[in-house]
């Protein structure tokens, strides 16, 4: 089970948080199924927008494209 | 709204950086770091050079500031922090960032085989072209751009291209003028904000105020928000309501309120507006007046059909003689998706003081250090009805102002019509003055989507326009004309003779 959790956060949300949700949204659906999502308020790191933790390790500065190839590669 | 992109982001950093330096008081110190924040030596970088890309940041930060190009940026952010408004146009193109795209509107590409057949040339009326290197070529002294090379090529090696600006602009109001930079016409231009979102380099930009805002809520005053009703899910599609009103609060806003509630009272009314043009049978086609684009577009672009916009002000203009009503010192902000109520409001100076977009909003809540997501929800319901609620939607005016006369004139012959998109506005009313199209009623919106397409959103329009029906729905107030706050409005004189004439073509 792969953790990913994403900012939500009024910052990261101007950044383009919900662009990384949909990111999730459009794995196939075996992939999806590997992925526990958690929708977090802030990781006290404002200004590095869009953050997300894939097991608990830190991605900032996340686009989709970045954040897709993180999956992926971790989903191996 | 397309992805975040980088410019969105970009615009987004800027503001963000000067409501931060502006709550903290050092603004006027600071404000050339940004130069060094936003564009950072490592990049990334879309332009030749770090200078140049920083020459265009300061542009960025100038048209954020609401002040002309030509002064520094201190001095920028000094007019601004005095409360300045510069008097240029809400939209412009920022000088600098204009990347002055090639007017070659026909190329021919390596798809070209110089083939026997040269249907191009056959096809060119003004002989514009030849074989030039083993290869078709248009020469551009001769060429009238009539498209035909294009069509004849069986290969579809003649590509055509245009400026995405001119291409976005459905009223003809951008073109290229000397050295190939974008030019506004602003006796056609209406504010709609369609060269801003399409322009590739994000160097058409619409002036902010957040700075001039932020100063109010720090200078002590009463500073009123008035959210459109299209603000549902702008801040996160989890984010409640009543978390948006906390955030407010605690930004330092004196009170929040919706915009749904002018909009209840500009149903009714013009309801009862359309009741009485229908008293002669046969009555003109009335259009609604809530989107000032729309508005802006049959005032330039079909004159002759101005008398068929109904007299109402918009919702905004409702609500905010409202506040101004019970108390005259408060200023108002109201806070939308939309470039072009910045124009509007300038034409009810002492009603509607300010107006930020969503957009812009977001990023004086960033920079006052709060974070929407982690207030308290409350409870929350709205004061609008569902009627006023779903304004924010296309179709909803023309909803609203349906359910408003079924109530009041069940039986008065309605045939209705609606158009989104300038263009699309356009022609439909000229087919309906030409008799081509019967309609007494039409609903004019300038944004694909309504309200909720706006260039000032944050949200995607076809989820907001899924929340937004969801919200009206939960509505205690059941309809306009229940409300008892319409006809509360509607008393105040919600007919335009308020409008100063200020003519908007020169703002």
């Amino acid at each position: 089970m792969l953790i990913v959790e994403i900012c939500m956060g009024t910052c990261c949300h101007l950044m383009g948080a919900q662009d990384l949700l949909d990111v999730l949204d459009a794995l196939p659906a075996d992939q999806r199924r590997l992925i526990e999502f958690k929708g977090v308020t802030c990781f006290k790191n404002c200004g590095k927008g869009p953050s997300v933790k894939i097991n608990g390790n830190f991605l900032a500065n996340a686009t989709p494209e970045l954040l897709f190839e993180v999956l992926q590669t971790n989903l191996q | 709204m397309p992805e975040i992109n980088e410019i969105s982001k970009i615009r987004r950093k800027v503001l963000t950086e000067l409501a931060q330096m502006t709550f903290e008081g050092r603004l006027h110190s600071d404000v050339e770091n940004i130069l060094h924040t936003v564009v950072t030596e490592e990049g990334p970088r879309y332009r030749c050079c770090v200078h140049k890309e920083r020459a265009v940041l300061q542009d960025r930060v100038k048209s954020a500031l609401s002040q002309p190009m030509d002064i520094s940026m201190t001095e920028a952010a000094g007019a601004a922090l005095a409360g300045v408004i510069s008097d240029s146009p809400i939209i412009q193109v920022l000088p600098v960032a204009c990347d002055q795209c090639p007017l070659d509107r026909f190329i021919v590409t390596d798809a070209c085989r110089n083939c026997l057949a040269h249907s191009c040339i056959a096809s060119c009326p003004k002989k514009a072209i030849s074989v030039v290197a083993n290869r078709s070529f248009i020469d551009k002294t001769k060429c009238v751009e009539c498209g035909l090379c294009k069509r004849s090529c069986p290969y579809g090696a003649i590509i055509e291209i245009s400026r995405p600006c001119e291409r976005a602009c459905e009223l003809g109001a951008i073109a290229a003028g000397k050295a190939r930079k974008a030019v506004i016409d602003y006796t056609l231009c209406v504010h709609c904000g369609a060269c801003k979102m399409a322009c590739p380099f994000g160097a058409i930009s619409d002036r902010s105020m957040i700075v001039q805002v932020i100063q109010q809520i720090k200078a002590g005053r009463r500073v009123y928000a008035l959210l459109a009703p299209a603000f549902i899910g702008q801040f996160g599609i989890q984010v409640r309501p009543g978390q948006v009103l906390a955030s407010l609060k605690k930004v330092g806003f004196h009170d929040t309120l919706e915009v749904s509630v002018g909009a209840d009272a500009v149903a009714v009314e013009e309801a009862r507006e359309f009741i009485e043009r229908n008293r002669e049978p046969k009555g003109k086609v009335m259009t609604t007046s809530c989107c000032p684009a729309f508005v802006g577009m049959v005032e330039k672009h079909l004159p002759a059909m101005k008398d068929n916009i109904s007299s109402l002000v918009s919702p905004m203009v409702a609500a905010a003689m409202d506040v101004k009503k019970n108390d005259p010192e408060g200023i108002v902000v109201f806070v939308g998706p939309c470039i072009a109520k910045k124009s509007e409001a300038q034409r009810y100076p002492g009603i509607v003081d300010f107006v930020l977009t969503f957009e812009e909003l977001a990023t004086l809540i960033v920079g006052a250090g709060v974070n929407v997501t982690e207030m308290d929800a409350g409870s929350f319901a709205s004061a609008g009805s569902k009627d006023g609620n779903i304004f924010a939607r296309a179709g909803g005016v023309l909803q609203a102002v349906q359910n408003v006369l079924s109530q009041l004139a069940p039986d008065v012959e309605l045939q209705a019509e609606r158009c989104e998109g300038l263009g699309n506005c356009k022609k439909c009313l000229q087919e309906i003055e030409a008799g081509k199209r019967n309609a007494n009623l039409f609903e004019g919106m300038a944004c694909t989507g309504g309200c909720v397409g706006g260039p000032g959103v944050l949200t995607d329009s076809r989820i907001t326009t899924k929340l937004v029906e969801n919200f009206a729905g939960a509505s205690p107030e059941k309809s306009a004309v229940a409300n008892p706050k319409s006809e509360e409005l509607i008393k105040l004189g919600l007919h335009r003779p308020h409008e100063q004439h200020k003519d908007s073509s020169a703002d």
